[in-house]
């Protein structure tokens, strides 16, 4: 059980306003601290919504929780999500992953949605932050994912456009040559761009009617700006592949452009593993669909995260974009059921992505890092496990959701009618 | 057993007006008498029994107990430390109709082309060759109950299969396995069909839509009895009603020889489908997708419905949007336990992970309040979902006298890190890990590279 000092409990009662001056120390736990390192006892003290000591001696602190037999673990980050962008799959209006006019630089930040029932949700199962995507556009390569942090229900706390998105493979319809040719014109057109010829709006506008790839794309001023960023700005791109000629050509492309590329899929993966390790191509997979659901992904295999990790590969996890992020958790368990590392599972939820993506100071349970942190009521990896204390950016997070609220509804105070009960 | 004496009985009487023309073929593996040794037991009864023993004969467990003697013709496997539990059955399996890789030319499992197609089998859209099957089989799963989709109030028969790849259809499916009907509720058919301006577009469309089609059922039906119970001499005189595909089935469902499930997400439109049935004489066996169960779980209960739902999946449409993880524990525990609660998939990964997905429902259900063991939970992914595809007789649980499809699990297979280690479907290792016993299906030979199988071990 978490006891927390009774003193401490009336004073923060008392001082909520102070709530972030009040030091936290979470004494006894087990701690997988993100970085691959195997588990630890230890004693972790949040000051100032950060981390400020991780040792295996004593410490005192205003609120002492005590997590003897109990998993910590970092905040759970799920990197290929629509949390805040889309409320009901099939309700059109409650969506704003899609653009019809933007292609490349279609941003969904300014679409985010803190206060959607989502959030609660699935932070209440571990998932801290997210980094949102848009749905794939009709470029190839194009629509930007913005990253935010769970902390609050009213107010946004998020980075904009931190990753580009792009597809390639059987979509129907166009050839694959034909998508990587357009691919590799937009991206030789982007080379080409210098900043002093994209001051203005005007002068951006002129770029585009002087380039028949952007002319034929249709592409507007926001559209390039973006292009001129994911090349000379180094931004993250993340290319959605399966099939194992698509990821060579990726390769391929990354060498060529310079690239700071990231595959998601990448079921095939497994048949051009040497050649991904070499690249330091970081991978986004989901461990446990092993279905050639496909022509692209005949390799789909239960133990394609054991076996990339056994390279060396960097791998981040996600799940279907179905509302239940916290999946990612269960993925990883039945990837180490399968052979990969327990503490390279966690690393691929936690710190994996933040690297991946420079998310900031946080993703990992060490002296300095931001206090994104969870107690487990039992192993995070089993996806029956639930946090037991969530903390984002150093704050104790209530973990109530739609959810558990629903479940009070029809479980306690069953004598009154329906409709009055909380 | 009388059941089916009844129902032979019956047809020598009706003339065999309803004789299966698609009937099982189906012939088990060759197999072996073995001795599970020192098994960790759930016996898909609710019962746990530890270091126990399983002596399987002729196909069929014979013995659960300790220290049970054999000679040497048994084949001995020691489960020292591991567990054993029946075949996981999933009641809500797509395989084959909509198989991999989920290519338009293969997706054969909705006939959205009218609301009632109760003439459509699901087992003539079965493609043989479904990669999928394999995988489930090394989750475990011995037998699962595939269905037409949810574009259709009445989308047609589903047929419950025993998780063995074969070669025709016939030779897959579970011998005497009742036929069922698949109906569904809610958004979907009213999307379909109101998309093209055609009824139903509302969910009135929708209940107007079940009940023209029972009504039609019961003068159909009528006129059968009519004719089947006039005297020889009468027959002569008589004309034999002709026969009416769609009616056969909706007439198989109001005498009870065909199992109705129905698609359903919203509490009000469950109680409503519970009003029709009621209506019209026919039972329904089980609610599928269920989201909102949780709200009537008393009502599922006295009505002797089983709600075969999903742990947690939601948001994806409207009437999936009041989702509670403890739905399933909730279910099983109306009316102080006499709930029928049954885990299904509708996916090709879930259906992989049964137990898994069994854990999450039964922790969400312990953190609402309620005291459920494990091994009363193990029945919602074996004995409840048998129940629910009028199988129980044969299998679902580790009883004395039934089929011996048996999983041996290699930790407790509430743990995401339980592997299965082999599966017996009728007293035969139909997968062994590690093993020479890998199925495979003939789209899975020589497609990545010639010499290999789609993925080996």
């Amino acid at each position: 059980m978490i006891s927390i000092n009774r003193f401490a409990l009336a004073f923060l009662l008392i001082f909520n306003g102070v709530l972030s001056s009040e030091s936290i120390l979470i004494q006894n736990a087990t701690i997988y601290d993100g970085k691959d390192n195997e588990g630890f006892i230890g004693n972790v003290l949040i000051e100032d919504n950060k981390i400020a000591r991780v040792t295996t001696t004593n410490l005192r602190g205003d609120v002492v929780i005590d997590a003897k037999g109990k998993i910590l673990t970092p905040g759970i980050i799920s990197t290929d999500t629509d949390m805040g962008i889309v409320e009901i799959g099939a309700l059109s209006v409650t969506r704003d992953d899609s653009s019809d006019l933007y292609q490349i630089g279609f941003s969904i930040y300014d679409a985010f949605n803190p206060n959607s029932v989502v959030i609660p949700w699935n932070r209440s199962n571990g998932i801290t932050s997210t980094l949102t995507l848009p749905q794939n556009t009709k470029s190839p390569i194009g629509g930007l994912g913005s990253y935010f942090v769970l902390d609050s229900n009213i107010e946004k706390n998020g980075t904009r456009d931190v990753v580009m998105i792009g597809r390639v493979g059987g979509s129907g319809g166009e050839s694959r040559a034909e998508t990587f040719a357009i691919m590799e014109d937009l991206l030789e057109f982007a080379t080409s761009l210098d900043s002093k010829d994209m001051q203005s709006y005007k002068d951006i506008a002129d770029l585009i009617d002087d380039s028949p790839i952007a002319e034929t794309m249709e592409l507007h001023p926001r559209d390039l700006k973006a292009l001129y960023k994911l090349v000379n700005e180094d931004l993250p791109l993340i290319i959605s592949a399966n099939r194992a000629s698509d990821l060579l050509k990726l390769i391929d492309l990354k060498k060529k452009y310079g690239l700071n590329l990231i595959i998601k899929g990448a079921q095939e993966a497994g048949l051009v593993a040497n050649q991904i390790a070499k690249s330091n191509i970081p991978l986004i997979i989901n461990p446990i669909n092993n279905i050639p659901e496909s022509f692209d992904e005949l390799a789909a295999n239960i133990e394609l995260a054991a076996n990339l990790e056994e390279l060396g590969i960097t791998l981040i996890f996600n799940a279907p974009r179905s509302h239940n992020y916290h999946w990612i958790r269960h993925g990883a368990g039945v990837a180490v059921a399968n052979g990969m590392t327990y503490a390279g599972a966690i690393k691929a939820l936690t710190l994996a992505p933040v690297e991946v993506f420079n998310l900031g100071n946080r993703g990992q349970i060490a002296k300095g890092k931001v206090a994104d942190l969870i107690i487990w009521d039992a192993d995070p990896l089993q996806p029956s496990s639930m946090p037991e204390k969530v903390f984002i950016n150093g704050k104790d997070i209530d973990l109530t959701s739609r959810m558990t609220r629903l479940t009070e509804r029809y479980t306690k105070n069953k004598l009154k009618p329906n409709g009055y009960r909380n | 057993m009388t059941k089916l004496i009844i129902k032979y009985l019956f047809l020598i009487f009706a003339g065999l007006v309803y004789a299966d023309p698609f009937e099982s073929t189906y012939e088990p593996l060759p197999s072996e008498n073995i001795l599970i040794k020192n098994a960790n037991i759930y016996d898909g009864e609710g019962n746990e029994f530890l270091q126990t023993d399983i002596l399987i004969q002729d196909r069929q467990i014979i013995a659960i107990g300790k220290d049970l003697p054999v000679n040497d013709e048994f084949l001995i496997i020691d489960a020292t430390n591991k567990w054993v539990t029946p075949g996981i059955i999933d009641i809500h399996s797509h395989m084959g109709v909509y198989p991999a890789p989920g290519v338009s030319t293969s997706a054969d499992g909705n006939e959205a082309t009218s609301p009632v197609t109760a003439d459509v089998w699901a087992e003539h859209s079965i493609w043989v060759q479904d990669p999928q099957y394999a995988l489930a089989l090394k989750g475990g799963v011995t037998a699962f109950h595939i269905l037409p989709g949810s574009a259709n109030l009445i989308g047609g028969r589903g047929v419950t299969v025993k998780n063995l790849q074969r070669n025709t259809i016939n030779s897959m499916k579970f011998p005497d396995a009742p036929h069922s009907l698949k109906m569904a509720c809610g958004e979907n058919p009213k999307r379909v069909y109101g998309n093209r301006q055609q009824a139903p577009s509302t969910r009135m469309g929708n209940a107007a839509g079940y009940r023209k089609s029972w009504i039609e059922a019961e003068a159909y039906l009528s006129r059968l009895i009519e004719y089947e119970e006039k005297s020889d001499e009468a027959k002569e005189l008589a004309y034999k009603p002709q026969r009416n595909l769609e009616m056969d089935t909706l007439a198989g469902v109001l005498r009870g020889e065909i199992l109705v499930h129905n698609h359903c997400y919203r509490a009000e439109e469950m109680a409503t489908m519970i009003n029709i049935a009621k209506e019209f004489n026919y039972k329904i066996t089980a609610f599928h997708h269920g989201v909102e169960a949780y709200k009537i779980a008393d009502l599922l209960a006295e009505n002797n419905i089983c709600g075969a739902l999903w742990a947690d999946w939601w948001g994806f449409k409207h009437e999936a949007y009041d989702m509670v993880q403890a739905n399933i524990a909730i279910v099983d525990q109306a009316l102080g336990g006499k709930g029928c609660a049954i885990v299904h998939s509708d996916d090709a990964i879930g259906i992989q992970h049964l137990n898994q997905e069994a854990s999450k429902a039964l922790s969400a259900g312990l953190r609402a309040g309620f005291n459920i063991s494990k091994a009363r939970a193990m029945n919602w992914i074996t004995s409840n979902p048998a129940k629910a595809a009028g199988i129980y007789e044969e299998t679902g649980s580790l009883k004395v006298g039934k089929n011996a499809d048996v999983v041996i699990w290699s930790k407790n297979p509430f743990s995401v890190y339980a592997l299965v280690e082999r599966v017996f479907i009728d007293g035969a290792t139909a997968y062994e890990r590690n093993s020479d016993f890998q199925p495979s299906s003939d789209f899975d030979v020589g497609i990545i590279s010639p010499n290999k199988n789609r993925i080996e071990e």
